[in-house]
């Protein structure tokens, strides 16, 4: 009955079988399935190497054992876990981490978003040297100016002992990337929305806060998840800074550096270093599955362009 | 170092002030009204991110580049001088010995010539691979995504028994099946660089996918549509809609993948250390500085690389600006 | 009109920075005039000594040192000195510990006493961070540690501990191969030779022979437990002031030592290629480690190593001399103090104590810096060879400002081993080595 209707339409096909159709599929997962591992397996060594004894994880390297769990010894597993999760109070720095990133998260978006709401919507004089700096301070190497950044948070604010965790988050809350990802992503918000609000009297401040933040849900879920797994996988910087934890008071240090300080603990082994890895490598994950739609969208929206 | 700062900040307000004045100036020409209280708006809202840009970025990005001009050597903070341009002609005193330097700089190069076009193939065609509904390409996603959060000490340490030299190195053992001989990965200086570059795509490919993915989250359907009723096969379809949809995303990326890669640091420190075959520029400006404590040369290094990472970016915006 | 804009920005740039370094030269502190400040007293009029530590405050090793400051201020109420610890771990990385003594230095807050590792001791006596202490601590006194941080005639440090190495053995592969070992102790080690011979029994057993630690080229590792090879070789590294390399690191007897390190990976008794783990999994006959390997294998291993009956260690093999390695962190009095120095010396002699030193070592399982203070380690004991070799023929790395440069090329020889020659090895390092050398000769 088809080949009336082919004739008609030279270029049309028809459907391919549903057995086909299927069989693809399992091709496609299959595919799938080998590439996930090919980049998840640093997950399964992590996961893998939490559950082994010292002996067992000794034996295991260097071979495909390294990526299987020491079924045989679940109780090794649980070990390893308590003892983390007891013995080295790794929940007081979990904590510290999460109260830095929810601070660093309300700053950047407030801070950077405004900054890129002006250079994407307002026009004002002397916005070409601010528009060249923000590329110029995107393309230079920041490795050295680690030595004066100190200086300037020790020696100039002076921000010592307690304070010094403002010198934890401030240098975090402005971020010159994500002013230059504000700015895209408002660029393409149409003027029609502001221009609506202007006629009903808001000022500037009030079409930022009610008409561009709600429209920008996207991109700063995205800010928010990266200033996230900024501030919990950093901790060259806070460790500098931070006083070192103390007898009897919550300490200040966030969860990288507890983890620095547990692999250096006398006679910890591999699969209680691992279990921590893994322990502290859960909230990204989960954050970041909830919101990987919206940076998608996010950076979709921006339609980044250098 | 409060009263230098002062100092800068003047400058920087002089600065700006100069461009106002200039904008101000030629608006008439330029056909540009710009309105006082509008105008005030955007200074007032731009305040808090200036302020902080400058505290913690500009002011330490100028003193270091500005310590480029000093002999200042790590130890010694209360002995400075400036030593005008001494550091930079050390550093291509230094270069024309062929030694550390200019392998570094060789590597640095090779690096950047096979990680950009590896990462970013990488991450177009993972992009493509689960720009699709279900259930199953979610999951994908999620996993392709894994290495770019793991902390980089966990993967390189595995890399490193993946990669391990003898006959029961795990690459090695698998290659020995079909009669490979074993080889020294890392310490091969035929093999280490490359082994680096896939190290790092694989490490760092997830983000750009994201990045992909949001830009074919663009592109119209019935474009596709539209081509299949011409009949295209999937490549004219990809060459001719897929491929111009993603021009702009394409250029982004190739240009933040490119100046990430010019600063390729932490992979070898952790996977080889400081060696000849291995060594980049950002890990001989990191030790030159950290190290053996000379952070005015350093500085100096860093300071001639911001200049040629700057330059290379000008020149690849121009080349790939859409025409208007 | 662009180009324009960006060449006005250059300019302006340009400016900046220019105005930037001049102005980068003023300095805020007072902190290099010795005697400058006066001494801190708090409100109950007591002298504070500031000491630095370079440990978080809860690991073991804190806890020992606070404990101590402790009983200081508990001994000296009545003399009214009160010593205040600051803790500050070295886990930042590289530059955290030393950049925190730098800007302390800068703001004029550096502690009184400070600890700094071993190799450290040129650089920072030359730099004048600090303060020569021969004329303090009496001879008598000097006499009693193993090994001081000596620099260019001065006394910059005393040690907290000692740390030293030797090879591990696995004593049930011995026993099955019929090698005897036990003639070879501390005071009575084997040589080159002998060191080959155990080599290739074990090889003929069909285990690989030893663990040198020749892939360890990322950080201090290899250096510190390869060195006294090229010691024992009759080699040096630098001339005794630290300023020459050529003529030392690639003199023919420096070449010798590090052939012997070749010869071994030719003959197959080791390689690049034997994993972290390998000796304790039974594979390797030796493992060349510091003293830390003690408590692991005492209690991480059980499996394959249920007592000290399973496992020993013997000393370093010599060849023209014996040598072995040494050097941990150590203390010194910083050029930052008070006028008034008693106090401080009262705190640097209680730390240094026989008492402080045993309580230190107790809680981190090294070795004693001091020969007085009292071990009960069992003759033959992994503890006691240690701590004998010491004695013997304990032998610092290089004493040399450019150190971080000898530790690079050490490590680019170590790993180029496999596949060069090694007197063009050394050649390039020694040229490496040299170039840094002049160039912070100049530096003054």
């Amino acid at each position: 009955m088809d080949k009336r209707l082919a004739k008609e339409l030279p270029n049309f096909r028809p459907n391919k079988t549903p057995v086909k159709k299927t069989v693809k599929e399992v091709i496609y997962h299959i595919v799938g399935v080998i590439l996930s591992l090919i980049f998840l397996f640093p997950i399964v060594y992590m996961l893998a190497t939490s559950t082994k004894s010292e002996t067992a994880y000794a034996e295991s390297v260097g071979t495909l054992k390294m990526f299987l769990p020491d079924f045989a010894n679940m109780s090794t597993a649980f070990a390893n876990y308590k003892s983390v999760l007891l013995d080295y109070d790794i929940w007081k720095y979990a904590l510290n981490s999460f109260i830095y990133a929810a601070i660093v998260i309300v700053l950047n978006v407030l801070i950077n978003g405004l900054a890129g709401y002006v250079m994407a919507k307002l026009r004002f004089p002397g916005k070409g040297l601010l528009s060249f700096l923000i590329i110029f301070l995107i393309v230079v190497p920041v490795e050295t100016s680690i030595i004066p950044l100190y200086s300037i948070v020790k020696i100039m604010l002076g921000l010592k002992q307690q304070m010094s965790v403002v010198g934890v988050i401030l240098p975090a809350a402005i971020s010159i990337f994500n002013v230059f990802l504000f700015t895209q992503f408002f660029q393409n918000i149409p003027k029609e929305y502001e221009e609506a609000a202007r006629i009903d009297g808001a000022n500037t401040l009030d079409i930022f806060t009610k008409v561009i933040m709600p429209l920008s849900k996207p991109i700063i879920a995205t800010v928010a998840v990266f200033c996230f797994i900024g501030v919990w996988n950093d901790y060259l910087w806070p460790s500098m800074i931070l006083p070192s934890a103390d007898d009897g008071t919550w300490p200040l240090l966030p969860i990288q550096t507890a983890l620095i300080t547990i692999k250096s603990i006398e006679g910890i082994t591999t699969g209680e270093i691992m279990a921590s890895l893994v322990i502290t490598s859960i909230p990204i994950f989960v954050i970041y599955v909830a919101a990987q739609k919206y940076i998608v969208q996010g950076f979709g929206t921006a339609g980044l362009k250098m | 170092m409060l009263k230098t700062s002062l100092i800068i900040l003047v400058l920087f307000i002089i600065a700006f002030g100069g461009f106002v004045v200039y904008d101000l100036a030629t608006a008439k020409k330029r056909k540009v009204v710009y309105r006082f209280k509008s105008s005030l708006t955007a200074y007032l809202m731009l305040l808090p991110a200036v302020i902080l840009a400058f505290v913690f970025i500009m002011l330490p990005i100028l003193y270091s580049l500005g310590y480029a001009f000093t002999d200042y050597y790590l130890l010694r903070p209360n002995n400075i001088n400036i030593v005008y341009f001494q550091n930079f002609k050390d550093f291509f005193e230094e270069l024309s010995t062929k030694g550390t330097l200019y392998n570094a700089i060789k590597n640095t190069i090779t690096f950047v010539v096979g990680v950009v076009p590896l990462q970013i193939g990488l991450a177009l065609l993972l992009a493509l691979f689960v720009n699709r509904a279900g259930i199953g390409s979610k999951i994908f996603k999620v996993c392709f995504f894994a290495p770019v959060v793991i902390s980089l000490s966990v993967t390189a340490f595995l890399w490193e028994q993946i990669l391990a030299p003898g006959p029961n190195g795990l690459l090695n053992s698998i290659l020995g099946i079909f009669n490979v001989p074993p080889r020294d990965w890392l310490r091969d200086p035929k093999t280490a660089m490359p082994c680096i570059i896939v190290l790092s795509a694989w490490q760092g490919c997830g983000y750009q996918m994201l990045i992909f993915l949001s830009g074919l989250s663009n592109i119209r359907k019935d474009l596709y549509e539209a081509a299949a009723l011409d009949g295209a096969n999937w490549w004219r379809k990809f060459w001719l809609v897929t491929w111009v949809g993603l021009r702009s995303t394409f250029v982004y990326i190739l240009i933040t993948v490119f100046i990430g890669a010019c600063r390729i640091l932490t992979q070898p420190m952790l996977m080889t250390g400081y060696m000849d075959h291995t060594v980049t520029l950002s890990y001989y400006m990191y030790n030159k500085g950290y190290t053996e404590r000379w952070v005015g040369y350093s500085s100096a290094v860093a300071l001639l690389m911001t200049i040629f990472i700057g330059g290379i970016t000008f020149i690849q915006r121009r080349i790939f600006r859409e025409k208007k | 009109m662009k180009k324009l804009l960006v060449s006005i920005l250059s300019i302006m740039l340009v400016c900046v920075m220019a105005f930037g370094f001049t102005a980068c030269g003023d300095n805020p502190g007072g902190g290099d005039t010795p005697g400058g400040t006066p001494p801190a007293v708090d409100a109950e009029g007591n002298t504070i000594v500031k000491i630095m530590f370079h440990v978080d405050k809860s690991s073991t090793e804190g806890q020992a040192y606070q404990k101590r400051l402790n009983a200081f201020n508990a001994a000296y109420k009545d003399r009214n000195i009160k010593a205040q610890g600051v803790f500050k771990a070295r886990s930042a990385g590289a530059s955290g510990y030393e950049t925190e003594l730098l800007n302390n230095q800068l703001e004029g807050t550096l502690a009184d006493i400070i600890t700094f590792d071993a190799p450290n001791t040129a650089a920072y006596a030359k730099s004048g961070l600090l303060y020569d202490i021969s004329g303090l601590i009496p001879a008598s006194e000097q006499e009693k540690f193993y090994s001081l941080n000596k620099y260019n005639g001065g006394l910059y440090g005393l040690p907290i501990q000692e740390s030293s190495a030797g090879f591990f053995y696995n004593k049930k592969i011995f026993r099955n191969a019929g090698i005897d070992v036990s003639a070879f102790t501390a005071e009575n080690p084997w040589n080159f030779a002998q060191f080959k011979d155990v080599c290739s029994r074990l090889k003929s057993f069909g285990k690989i022979p030893v663990d040198m630690r020749i892939d360890a080229t990322k950080d201090e590792t290899a250096p510190y437990l390869l060195y006294p090879f090229i010691y024992a070789a009759g080699g040096e590294f630098t001339s005794t002031d630290g300023y020459t390399a050529t003529g030392y690191y690639n003199s023919s007897a420096t070449v010798k030592g590090f052939q012997f390190i070749k010869d071994l990976i030719s003959a197959g008794y080791t390689s690049y290629a034997i994993g972290p783990t390998d000796f304790f999994t039974e594979k390797v006959g030796m493992y060349l480690s510091s003293g830390w390997t003690i408590p692991d294998l005492d209690n991480k291993y059980r499996d394959n190593f249920a007592s000290r009956d399973d496992w020993g260690l013997l000393p370093y093999p010599k060849d023209v001399v014996a040598a072995s390695a040494t050097g941990s962190w150590s203390y010194a009095i910083t050029n930052n103090h008070h006028t008034d120095k008693t106090a401080i010396v009262e705190l640097l002699n209680w730390m240094t104590s026989a008492e402080s030193s045993k309580a230190i070592t107790d809680a981190t399982g090294m070795i004693p810096a001091r020969k007085d203070v009292v071990t009960n380690y069992a003759v033959g004991s992994p503890e006691y060879t240690l701590l004998k070799q010491l004695e013997v023929s304990g032998r610092e790395r290089p004493v040399t400002v450019a150190y971080p440069t000898f530790s690079l090329t050490f490590n680019q020889v170590i790993a180029g081993l496999g596949t060069n020659e090694v007197s063009s090895l050394l050649n390039s390092a020694t040229n490496t080595l040299q170039a840094e050398m002049d160039r912070l000769k100049k530096l003054n």
